[in-house]
């Protein structure tokens, strides 16, 4: 790729705002990897620039004992788990009576979906709803209000929409159910479009915050990023006061590392995903 | 909705009647299949999309606990009369629209920006790179990112103060500070967003006809023209559609962005409709009154997207709907 365009003033110029650009980003995300894994009186000092000073796990050993920290990890992953594959089913399987073109009633249930991206009943009236139901302080207060995402579905609606007809058909020919269609034929072939969704519904369950700090009354309940807001909450509640504690071990490095643990399985799933959360973005966007 | 003919005039003989539900009939018995799979759906959106929206008569009503959505007095716009005169009114008011706005005008150009300019990059693995970094932000919970401003901020450790300091300034104490809020929640708006919605711009860039590149290439156009007077107004409707949504979304503000960013001492500028609901509503219990604040809100936002999307479609042609 060496040219002689390459050292043009304009790509030099160019290549340094998106340097500069990809090292604002990083940055901070670098430096709460290297806060959580330094020396303590480098954290306290203020010290941890960019690498770690020293190498030192207290933070890890510190959050592992910790009995409130591994087990709202156990609850994200349960919630994240039970959450996703609801998602996906509940969309799935609304998603591909609505590709048929058609459907009885076909449009008046599509509208009907579709006004719900532009009017809800609001924060309020829906935590009520969800009260009403009986679902306050368990897990299915975060799975099932929010089963299917409008945007979601209307993406999978239009993947369904776009698939072959000629292999439904001859489904169809040898006497098979609709279930049995959407299941051994429908849904093999959706698996990129599912992958796609079902990593936004994951990204979704996996960092909120909002839903289970409303909704889950029992502390033993809380997700971690639930654990993490209210560290957050009293780290600069004592910033404010301008207190320093005194303990051994400085509050930014065990925050720092329940960050960290909190982000690498999504760093782990992300270079693989890449392709579909891109893909994911430009079908929503052709249908938005 | 459905059907339109279940009630046709009366003069119509009623053989007509009942072959159209005859006919119907016929049809539902053959999606039977079909209707019996997005039941679930149906249910779902009833209760939890449709309940809801039902549930806003609450805000005309004295709601409690024990007599329910139904059993509640009704007390009319009383609610809706005590927020508009009370002094948080028009502070709310002021605080929803400016963040929307800043947010609007200042973050809506950095990813068509970012966008061109990733697209004028020939070496592949850098651009790559770039992009992927730009993404991360975006697997990042809102808990992690506003935990990373407190700390870049932190007058003791933080980095900005330690570089503030070291230019021989004075400590900013930036998160109790009103008049550095909607920076902060603008600039880290666009940190964390920037990237993500570029994705929507490249491709869009990426589907333009080469054809263009190449005429202007041979009328002497240079990189800089190229990316001026081709790729750039090529994007105008992607543009045009991405605005329409962001002014619909323009009081849509990040509450629990705004949440964890906040507290007493910033109240006054970072105070919008949406916290206040949840802070009256969930902290208060006061459902009704938080109603209707929340269903205000929602008409006002209603409002902004349909005069968003009419101006768009009678100046620019484009429009959602």
């Amino acid at each position: 790729m060496v040219g002689e365009k390459k050292f043009s003033l304009f790509s030099m110029i160019n290549t340094f705002i998106l340097a500069c650009v990809a090292v604002v980003i990083l940055y901070p995300i670098i430096q709460i990897v290297s806060i959580s894994f330094s020396e303590p009186s480098a954290v306290i000092q203020g010290r941890v620039y960019l690498w770690p000073i020293g190498l030192n796990f207290d933070a890890y050993l510190e959050i592992a004992k910790d009995h409130r920290i591994p087990r709202s990890y156990l609850n994200t992953i349960l919630y994240t788990a039970v959450g996703t594959f609801i998602n996906l089913a509940m969309t799935a399987v609304a998603a591909y009576p609505l590709s048929r073109r058609h459907l009885f009633g076909r449009k008046f249930w599509i509208i009907m979906i579709v006004l719900t991206m532009f009017i809800n009943g609001g924060m309020i009236p829906t935590y009520l709803v969800v009260r009403e139901v009986g679902l306050l302080n368990s897990m299915w207060a975060l799975v099932i209000p929010n089963a299917i995402w409008t945007f979601e579905l209307l993406i999978m609606k239009s993947f369904f929409e776009n698939m072959s007809e000629s292999l439904r058909e001859s489904a169809v020919i040898d006497g098979a159910s609709e279930y049995r269609i959407l299941w051994s034929i429908m849904l093999p072939l959706a698996k990129p479009a599912l992958a796609s969704i079902g990593l936004f519904y994951f990204m979704g369950h996996w960092n909120s915050y909002f839903l289970p700090m409303i909704y889950l009354r029992d502390t033993e309940m809380y997700p971690v990023q639930v654990v993490l807001r209210d560290l957050l909450i009293k780290t600069s509640a004592t910033e404010t006061m301008g207190a320093e504690g005194t303990v051994a071990l400085p509050p930014e490095a065990v925050k720092n590392a329940i960050i960290v643990v909190t982000m690498v399985p999504v760093l782990i799933i992300y270079p693989f995903a890449q392709k579909y959360f891109a893909k994911g973005v430009m079908l929503g966007a052709e249908k938005g | 909705m459905t059907n339109p003919h279940i009630n046709p005039p009366m003069e119509k003989p009623s053989r007509g009647v009942t072959s159209k539900l005859l006919s119907m009939w016929q049809h539902i018995k053959k999606d039977r299949q079909f209707l019996i799979l997005l039941i679930p759906c149906i249910v779902f959106y009833i209760i939890f999309r449709y309940g809801p929206i039902y549930g806003v008569i609450i805000a005309f009503k004295d709601f409690n606990v024990y007599d329910g959505f139904f059993g509640s007095d009704w007390v009319g716009l009383k609610h809706f009369e005590t927020f508009f005169s009370s002094p948080d009114f028009w502070l709310l008011f002021r605080n929803t629209f400016l963040l929307g706005i800043y947010t609007l005008l200042i973050a809506f150009p950095f990813p068509i920006l970012f966008a061109l300019l990733l697209n004028e990059v020939k070496h592949q693995l850098f651009k790559k790179t770039v992009q992927t970094i730009s993404l991360l932000p975006y697997l990042l919970s809102i808990v992690v990112i506003i935990s990373m401003l407190t700390d870049l901020l932190s007058p003791s450790r933080g980095l900005i103060n330690q570089i503030i300091a070291a230019f021989g300034f004075e400590k900013i104490h930036f998160l109790i500070k009103p008049e550095w809020f909607r920076t902060l929640y603008v600039s880290s708006d666009i940190w964390a967003s920037m990237g993500y919605t570029s994705i929507i711009y490249l491709a869009a860039i990426a589907g333009i006809d080469p054809t263009l590149y190449e005429a202007a290439r041979v009328d002497g156009a240079k990189r800089w023209h190229m990316m001026r007077y081709v790729t750039l107004p090529s994007l105008i409707p992607t543009i045009l559609v991405l605005f329409i949504l962001s002014t619909g979304n323009l009081i849509k503000i990040g509450y629990e962005k705004i949440l964890l960013m906040y507290n007493p001492m910033t109240y006054s500028v970072a105070d919008v409709f949406s916290t206040y609901v949840y802070r009256k509503g969930l902290l208060e219990r006061n459902y009704s009154f938080a109603t209707a604040v929340g269903l205000f809100e929602s008409v006002i936002a209603l409002i902004l997207l349909t005069s968003a999307n009419l101006l768009s479609r009678r100046f620019g042609g484009n429009s959602l709907w």
